[in-house]
């Protein structure tokens, strides 16, 4: 896998048509936005599959979770497939109050995600074997 | 040299009180108010005393200046009351300068028995301490030649200089005036000398109090003011019964009067607590050697005074001040009479100067000593005559029959005695009815937003629910109950007879009453509210046809006096009836029992109770952060720390940081705020942490609309993805209680999260 890009200053990874995005310890509007632009780029260079992972995520506030919201429907649009992983019990818990939860699944951590994404996205097979 | 009494000032000697200090009842606080503008850490100079008519100022100020001296502190004080018998500015300035001078050289010399001495200018002279001697010497040679020089003008403001002058010298004069309306007659110079007066003190340098009647005071210092002065100011009102039937017991005893309870009380009822209208009677009744010990004693000395005694004397000269002229005198008593048992009400201006036949100057300077002296009051176009007071009413009746209707005096008399002899016991059955009235206005002034179980205002609910149950399991079950009303934020309440005065026909002025107000606090139309509330007569359950009575009344009092939004009260000592419960649902009005009301009050004061202990909690933490920057961050971690320490779990720790930063994303937001400041409190009990979270500026009112309630459509678990908006319903979600109100200038969001130990 790719090492961690810090160019729109939101750490990523991507692994062929997979991408992992980490968010800040704040989840606010900017933090928020600087993950939207992240998916969507990486949307546009061909991911398939996406994985947010709050490993470091401390703190969320309502205007970051409705910048989720957007996300949501932006790999929903572009028909790929959205992860959430790493969230601690206390985000999850306000994940399920503004019904985030319905529309993402969650993954226990990134492996666990990667894991589950990898079935519905696998890897691309090498050319000219 | 004059020789005095010695004995004059010391501990609990009057020096220019009339009466001890242990004597002096129900004006301790004003007393002291008046003493410590003398001490150097106050922080105010002046003082207007605002006095209703003949309630004991000139008392309390020669009380004041007694203590003054005793303390022999670092003011000198001087007590100058202006009086009726000055004739001219130039006299009554005169008269300023030598009792200036006198009380400073009794001070000075520690001699209380030089302060209302007489002495002349050259012993005045002579008696000045070596460092006033000078500018006293000066001062009394240039008011010489002034006086020489024929130069009233000069006169006056050089007599009036004095204050400054001693100030100037090293002397800090704390001068007490009193009877500043009186000014307003003296004569024989073009000399504004109320203004004059205040003119001077305000520039004295040292402390001042200026009295006078309410109605004048302040519009005779407006002028002299000139916005440079600060003064503050104290209302002097009737005494209160307590404070008045203690004075009559106290002037009786002094004065070796019999008297007893009853007629103690009939003195305090029938003279309204009016301290000069007591010390007229006691002092007749020891002259004449009277017993009170039955209304026949009391109401024979009572007319007495009104017909020839003090009380006789006082409305007399009163009334020669207004109308010097015998015959405009006389149509004066007529009008006045004629007015006050009519229909009532007010009536045009024109049409009294029409029946005084006055020039419109004349007349103007009559109607306004009248207002002043609330014997009328004055309101642009409309004047009405006083009908308050009891004394002045059966005085105004006596005259009026004597001189206008010329009946016979022992008629008068006869008919005056046998009518306040009849008059005494209904005197006292309203004393007794106000004594136990429920106090309707005072609690209606003290809503203020609090939430009250709905049980409270509804009678049949409390009665199927509460009734007969014991106080703690009542007091449970109350705050148990989650149906609560909003009490509006009352602006202002009033008795319902100030509205519509002949509600005073079916009920007693102090059983119904009118309170204007907001609901929720918040200051639009769509949230103004009036509540008429009345306390109904009834042994038993109120029924069906009373209370319908009482609704009707109350209607038409909302509709007479165009209110819009109305909300009906009626309380019954015993509550009411099934029937009568089923009309105030038809009519959507409340109803309360006595003991309904008297929970209703103690929640009252537990809230407001609640409310100072917002303001004074001593285990409190307060923030202010600048807006934006991702400051709430801040109030996050401060937050975070203050709940650690009363052992929040983690889980609550971060739903109170999640809940914070949301209040702060809202002040943000929403408010337009113009210091782009949040200010919180967080305040610590043993069972919960408290945080207040407000801002400056303006908020939507669909922000302010969801206080406690959901916002229409976005429900948390329906799964739209909108979720904008959202903070304040996360915010009720994590937090246990969250209130959401405006205050004057912004809003303020109070949420509370509680301990839970398990």
């Amino acid at each position: 896998m790719a090492e961690p890009s810090i160019l729109s200053q939101v750490r990523s990874r991507s692994d062929g048509n997979m991408a992992v995005i980490y968010a800040a310890d704040y989840l606010n509007k900017l933090s928020g936005e600087r993950i939207e632009r992240e998916c969507r780029r990486q949307l546009e260079a061909g991911c398939r599959a996406l994985i947010i992972c709050f490993r470091e995520t401390e703190l969320v506030n309502s205007i970051g979770i409705s910048i989720l919201l957007g996300v949501i429907n932006v790999v929903e649009n572009a028909g790929a497939r959205l992860i959430f992983s790493d969230v601690n019990q206390q985000t999850i818990q306000l994940f399920e109050m503004l019904g985030l939860t319905r529309h993402v699944a969650l993954a226990k951590d990134e492996r666990e995600a990667l894991t589950t994404l990898v079935e519905f996205a696998p890897p691309p097979k090498a050319v000219g074997h | 040299m004059p020789s005095r009494a010695r004995h004059k000032g010391g501990k609990g000697t009057p020096i220019l009180g009339r009466i001890t200090p242990d004597e002096f009842v129900g004006r301790r606080d004003a007393l002291a108010q008046l003493v410590k503008l003398g001490s150097s850490d106050s922080s105010e100079r002046g003082l207007l005393l605002l006095s209703a008519p003949s309630v004991g100022v000139s008392e309390l100020l020669r009380q004041a200046y007694d203590e003054l001296f005793r303390e022999r502190g670092d003011v000198v004080p001087i007590y100058f009351a202006l009086n009726r018998s000055d004739k001219t500015a130039v006299g009554t300035a005169d008269q300023f300068l030598r009792t200036f001078l006198l009380q400073l050289v009794a001070f000075r010399r520690h001699d209380p028995g030089l302060a209302d001495a007489s002495l002349s200018i050259a012993d005045l002279l002579q008696l000045a301490a070596p460092g006033d001697y000078e500018w006293v010497e000066r001062l009394l040679e240039m008011t010489e030649r002034a006086r020489v020089d024929e130069d009233a003008r000069t006169f006056i403001r050089l007599c009036l200089s004095a204050p400054q002058r001693s100030f100037a010298g090293g002397a800090r004069p704390f001068v007490l005036l009193d009877g500043l309306e009186l000014a307003e007659h003296l004569n024989g110079v073009d000399v504004p000398l109320g203004t004059e007066i205040a003119q001077a003190l305000f520039h004295s340098g040292g402390p001042y109090v200026l009295a006078g009647l309410r109605r004048h005071l302040l519009g005779a210092v407006h002028n002299a003011r000139n916005g440079n002065d600060s003064a503050g100011s104290l209302r002097l009102d009737r005494l209160s019964d307590d404070d008045a039937r203690a004075m009559v017991e106290h002037v009786a005893r002094r004065a070796e009067i019999t008297i007893n309870d009853q007629t103690r009380d009939l003195i305090v009822q029938q003279t309204a607590g009016n301290p000069m209208f007591i010390t007229a009677l006691l002092r007749a009744a020891q002259e004449r050697h009277i017993a009170l010990t039955s209304f026949r004693n009391c109401q024979q000395l009572y007319v007495d005074e009104l017909m020839g005694g003090r009380i006789h004397r006082h409305f007399t000269s009163l009334l020669e001040e207004i109308a010097p002229s015998s015959s405009v005198r006389r149509s004066l008593v007529r009008v006045l009479y004629e007015a006050a048992h009519g229909d009532g009400g007010k009536t045009m201006v024109e049409t009294w100067r029409k029946r005084l036949n006055l020039e419109p100057e004349s007349f103007q300077k009559i109607t306004r000593q009248l207002h002043v002296h609330e014997l009328a009051s004055l309101d642009a176009n409309f004047i009405e005559a006083g009908k308050g007071a009891l004394v002045w009413s059966d005085y105004l009746s006596a005259r009026y029959r004597l001189e206008v209707g010329a009946e016979p005096r022992a008629l008068v008399v006869a008919d005056m005695l046998t009518e306040t002899l009849k008059r005494a016991p209904h005197t006292m059955a309203r004393h007794y009815r106000r004594e136990t009235a429920l106090g309707l206005r005072e609690l209606l002034e003290r809503f203020n937003c609090q939430r009250i179980p709905a049980s409270l205002f509804h009678y049949d609910r409390f009665s199927k629910t509460h009734k007969g149950t014991e106080t703690d399991e009542l007091m449970a079950a109350l705050d148990a109950e989650t149906d609560l009303v909003r009490l509006p934020q009352v602006v202002h309440a009033a008795s319902c007879a100030a509205f519509h005065p002949p509600i005073q026909q079916v009920c007693d002025t102090e059983r119904c009453a009118v309170a204007h107000g907001f609901d929720a606090g918040q200051y639009a139309d769509a949230n103004e509210i009036v509540w008429i509330a009345a306390e109904i007569d009834s042994k038993l359950e109120a029924g069906r046809g009373i209370t319908e009575v009482w609704c009707d009344r109350l209607m038409q009092v909302a509709r007479v006096c165009g209110f819009n939004k109305v909300r009906l009260w009626l309380v019954a000592p015993e509550g009411f009836s099934p029937d009568a419960s089923e009309l105030l649902k038809e009519r959507d009005a409340y109803g309360s029992s006595r003991q309904q009301l008297e929970l209703l009050t103690e929640r009252i004061n537990v809230a407001s109770a609640a409310m100072a202990r917002l303001e004074v909690a001593p285990d409190e933490f307060e923030m202010v952060i600048p807006m934006g920057d991702d400051t709430e961050l801040i109030a996050a971690h401060t937050v975070e720390q203050i709940a650690r320490r009363i052992s929040f779990r983690p889980e609550a720790i971060n739903q109170i940081k999640t809940a914070l930063v949301e209040a702060c994303i809202n002040a943000t937001e929403h408010s337009l705020s113009p210091d782009r400041k949040i200010y919180q409190r967080f305040r610590v009990e043993s069972d919960r942490l408290v945080i207040t979270v407000s801002s400056r500026g303006v908020v939507p009112a669909s922000l302010a609309s969801q206080n406690g309630d959901a916002p229409e459509g976005n429900d948390l678990t329906e799964g739209t993805k909108e979720a904008r908006g959202w903070g304040l319903k996360l915010i009720r979600t994590l937090m246990d209680e969250v209130e959401f109100e405006r205050v004057d200038d912004g809003t303020r969001l109070r949420m509370t999260k509680y301990l839970r130990k398990d």
